[in-house]
Parts: C-alpha cells; sequence; structure tokens
C-alpha cells in the first residue's frame, strides 16, 4: 500500500487533504489520551493534598497498589477468572439458545404468533425482578449467576435475529422457491448467510450484557468473583477494592468487545 | 412452429382479508417456441399473476396451463428471472451461478457445472468468476442472474420486468445483451414490462391485457427489421405501433377510472 502510494504523484491539494485527515487523527487520540491523564492526574492531587479524601474516592495509587497487593496473593486471578468463566458461558449459552428459538420461530409462522406476546412481556421485565426464583429454583451460586446472565441475553438475540430473519427480501425467496429450494435450503443458503452482519451486532450486543447479568447475579448471591468483590469492598467500606475490582472488570469487558469487533473485521474483510 | 406454452381460459382469484380479488378472466395466449412474447398491460392487472402461474408457484383457479404439450407445469422446465437480481452478496460469482445445480443436486451435475462455465465463458464474466457480486456493475449483474436462470437449461425463460431497475443507458445495452443470449441459446422467453418501446424492440409477438380482472385485448405479431432491439428500434413501423399499444393502454386507464 505505502509503495503504491508512493508511485503515484499526488497533486498538491491531495497532500494538504491527508495532512489535514492525519492532523485531524492525531488530535483526537491526542485529546482521548489528554482527558484521562488530566483526570487520573487530578484525582491523584486532590487526594494527594488532603482535598478529597482518599478513604471516600480512593485514589489511582491506591487502586494501583491494591491491584498489585490482589495480584501478587492470586485472589485476582481467581476472582476474575470466576467471573468470566461466568460470563462466557452466560454468553455461549444466550447466544446459541437464543439463535436456536429464532429459527424455530422463523420456521413456524403460527408458533411465532403464539409466542409474541410472551416474548414482548419477556423482554419488558426487568430480568433482575426473577433474581430471587432463580436462587430458589437453581440454588445460590455459580449456576443461577449463569442463569441470570442468560436471561438477560436470550430475549434481546431472539428478538433480534428473528427480526433479521424475516427481513430478507421476499424476493430473494421467491427465487430460491422457483429453483425448487425446499425450507432447509432456503434457511440455510438465504436466511443464515443473509443475517450474519445481524448476528456479528447481536454478539455485541451480548458482551456487554453478559457482563451485566453476571455481576448483577454476583451482587445477588456470590461467595466469589468480581462483582463479589465489589459488593463485599462496599459493605467492609475499603473503596481501594471497589475500584480496583471495577478497573478489572473494565478491562476484561473491553478485551472481550475487542475480540468481537476482530471476528467482524475478518468477516466484513472476507465478505 | 409448435407452442411451448398455451393458456386456455385461464381465470385466478386471490383471496386476501376482506376480499377476493378477480386477477385474471378466461386468459388466451400460446407462446411459439423459441419465440420471445411480451406481456403488457396497465399496472396491477396481473401480469405477474401469469408468471407465477406459469412458473408453478401459483395454480389457476380454473383452466388449463398447457407447458409442453402437458398439462402441468413441470417447473425444471422454467426459468424465472426478476425485477432485481437478487445476487446474494456473500458469494462469488460462480457460487452464484451455480446456486440453482447446488440446490436441485441433479444427476448429471458436472455437465451442468461444465455448461455454466462455458456460460461465463461466451458471455465475458470469466474474469470475475471468483469475485463477489459488490464488484460488478448494474447491467453485469444483471447477466450473472441471466446466466445463473440459463444455468439450469429451462426450456422457458419468464422475465418480470428484468431491467427496470437499471439506468437507461445500461437498460438499452443490457435488452441487446439479454436478447442476443436468448436467442443465440434458441430460448423461448415471456418478458412482462411496463416499457412499450422494449416490448416492440424485443419482441416477436405482443400480448395486449386488459385492466384487472385481465383478459386478452389484442395480440399483435411483430416482425421488425435490425439485427438487435437497439437496431429495431428505427423501424419504420415503430412508432405507429407504440401509438396503437399506447392507444389501447391509456383507453383501459381511462375505463378503469370511469
Amino acid at each position: 500500500m505505502k509503495n503504491k502510494q508512493k508511485q503515484i504523484n499526488f497533486s498538491k491539494s491531495h497532500k494538504a487533504y491527508v495532512k489535514k485527515l492525519r492532523k485531524d487523527k492525531f488530535w483526537v487520540i491526542f485529546f482521548r489520551i489528554f482527558i484521562l491523564m488530566a483526570f487520573l492526574g487530578l484525582w491523584e492531587l486532590l487526594t494527594y493534598y488532603g482535598v478529597l479524601d482518599p478513604f471516600f474516592v480512593s485514589s489511582p495509587s491506591r487502586i494501583v497498589a491494591q491491584i498489585i497487593q490482589l495480584a501478587e496473593n492470586g485472589t485476582l486471578l481467581s476472582h476474575s477468572w470466576i467471573t468470566l468463566y461466568e460470563t462466557l458461558i452466560g454468553f455461549a449459552i444466550a447466544t446459541v439458545l437464543g439463535y436456536a428459538i429464532a429459527v424455530i420461530l422463523w420456521w413456524n409462522e403460527r408458533v411465532r404468533k403464539i409466542f409474541e406476546p410472551y416474548i414482548v412481556v419477556l423482554n419488558s421485565l426487568p430480568k433482575i425482578a426473577l433474581g430471587p426464583v432463580i436462587i430458589l429454583w437453581v440454588g445460590a451460586g455459580t449456576s443461577a449467576i449463569i442463569v441470570m446472565c442468560v436471561l438477560i441475553c436470550i430475549v434481546i438475540t431472539t428478538m433480534s435475529m428473528l427480526s433479521a430473519f424475516l427481513s430478507v427480501e421476499e424476493g430473494k425467496i421467491l427465487l430460491l422457491k422457483s429453483m425448487h429450494a425446499n425450507k432447509f435450503q432456503i434457511l440455510f443458503k438465504l436466511i443464515l448467510p443473509n443475517s450474519m452482519p445481524e448476528f456479528i451486532s447481536v454478539l455485541k450486543i451480548n458482551v456487554g450484557m453478559s457482563w451485566v447479568g453476571s455481576i448483577m447475579g454476583e451482587y445477588l448471591s456470590s461467595k466469589a468473583g468480581l462483582g463479589y468483590l465489589i459488593v463485599y469492598g462496599g459493605q467492609i467500606l475499603r473503596i481501594d477494592l471497589v475500584m480496583a475490582a471495577t478497573v478489572v472488570l473494565c478491562i476484561l469487558a473491553f478485551v472481550m468487545y475487542w475480540l468481537v469487533s476482530l471476528l467482524e473485521k475478518h468477516y466484513t474483510k472476507n465478505r | 412452429m409448435e407452442n411451448l406454452l398455451t393458456y386456455e381460459n385461464v381465470s385466478y382469484f386471490y383471496q386476501t382479508k376482506n376480499d377476493e380479488i378477480f386477477a385474471l378472466n378466461n386468459v388466451n395466449f400460446d407462446v411459439e417456441k423459441e419465440s420471445f412474447v411480451s406481456l403488457v398491460g396497465p399496472s396491477g392487472c396481473g401480469k405477474t399473476t401469469i408468471l407465477s402461474l406459469t412458473a408453478g408457484l401459483l395454480k389457476a383457479s380454473s383452466g388449463k396451463i398447457i407447458l409442453d404439450g402437458e398439462d402441468r407445469i413441470d417447473t425444471n422446465k422454467i426459468g424465472y428471472m426478476f425485477q432485481k437480481d437478487y445476487l446474494f452478496e456473500w458469494r462469488t460469482v460462480w457460487k452464484n451461478i451455480t446456486l440453482g445445480i447446488e440446490i436441485q443436486k441433479p444427476k448429471n451435475k458436472e455437465e451442468k457445472l461444465a455448461f455454466a462455465e462455458e456460460l461465463l465463458k461466451k458471455y465475458d464474466l470469466y474474469g470475475f468468476k471468483n469475485k463477489k457480486p459488490r464488484a460488478l456493475s448494474g447491467g453485469m449483474r444483471q447477466r450473472v442472474a441471466l446466466i445463473r436462470t440459463l444455468a439450469l437449461e429451462p426450456k422457458l425463460l419468464l422475465l418480470d420486468e428484468p431491467f427496470s431497475a437499471l439506468d437507461f443507458q445500461t437498460r438499452l445495452s443490457v435488452c441487446d445483451d439479454v436478447y442476443e443470449i436468448i436467442k443465440s441459446e434458441k430460448k423461448t422467453a415471456i418478458l412482462v414490462t411496463h416499457d412499450i418501446s422494449e416490448a416492440i424492440s424485443m419482441s416477436d409477438k405482443i400480448i395486449v391485457l386488459s385492466a384487472r380482472p385481465a383478459t386478452v385485448k389484442d395480440t399483435i405479431k411483430l416482425n421488425l427489421q435490425g439485427e438487435t432491439p437497439l437496431k429495431k428500434r428505427e423501424d419504420p413501423t415503430f412508432a405507429s405501433l407504440f401509438d396503437n399499444i399506447w392507444r389501447q393502454l391509456s383507453n383501459e386507464k381511462q375505463a378503469k377510472t370511469n
């Protein structure tokens, strides 16, 4: 790519344009970093000089120290792993099951019509309200947290995928029918590949939602995990611990989102 | 020449929630082998219904449709080409063209694939074999769509306004391309169109339909001079034919509003 650019003699105005683009990009990145640094610096200074009480607001240096301490005694890894495990399992079950239900609802119009109001109600219900019921039914602990996570993701997965399946151009279905495709072939040759972009956006939504699910589940009942650390830290007034767990959570969620966007890039490149 | 398709007193009703709609009323016409027939009529008169009936996607309420000497529709003999190209963006040109073969899994699959490849070569698309459809121009996409239809070797091609989504310049040249391909493959074709000049320039016969419920108002046999549709537009009788059909259609429109 770079070699190609060298070969072509661009006009002056184009060079100026490219320069402006680069400049714009530079300033965007500069301010991103600047805002973060300013925020952290101000936070650190205000707590250092006693304007803010680090007991209530913590401080960047204390958070880092806390993370290091947690990492050294191994609790950070074990708690992170538990939450990550719950999130990934919940994410996987919700995505696969939600997708499968969407396929069934696409397949059978009558079933779809029958279940429509149920899905709408389930979607508008705040899933956290089901917390006590879940604990009663599946028991407190990891399985309850996973169920919570699944409940939060699954309805939106089914609804988004179903609407993607149903939005396929009628003419494309007619084309396959004119070639005497059966319903299986219409599903696998048209409906599923055609809805790949929507599937990737569902994955992206689910990354966020499954973290919400597992942390909410841990708030509800847990003995370990990042959500547990946050609640525990809050109860014993150790704001450093709360902040440290939150930072780790941010990093994990970001990495998972980044992996999905890598998948998206790979997909759009090969499309 | 013998007939490939004959409509004998075909009527068709379809149901909506509030009404039963009388779409076709005793339609009679025939299509000779290797001829090009156009259906013109006021919009909403049931032209597409005729194509759907012919393709076996709908069943006539009464009357007979005789295809290739048989009183039933053998859908293997029909190739359907739509208004839009409906190419699948995630498949390469080759995968799009062989879609029908992939679906029908015919016994002579190898032969069919070889034939499809030959068509690609013949109509200058071989270089795009492994490209995705978005790399093609509108006219090329429509050519790919035609080859996808031809790859199944249908006896009768149904063209449902296949050029209406193209801009005027492309439309004229694609029209020539498609005409040439259909003639050189010795196919029979039925074209549904709103464009009277397109119908005149391409057809051996034009069937003028009335407003709904559609019945055949007029059948016009054509014999214009010229190798291609574009050349045929220069024929001296072109203008009077256009005038004739246009008058019939606008009478229908008036009758409808009165």
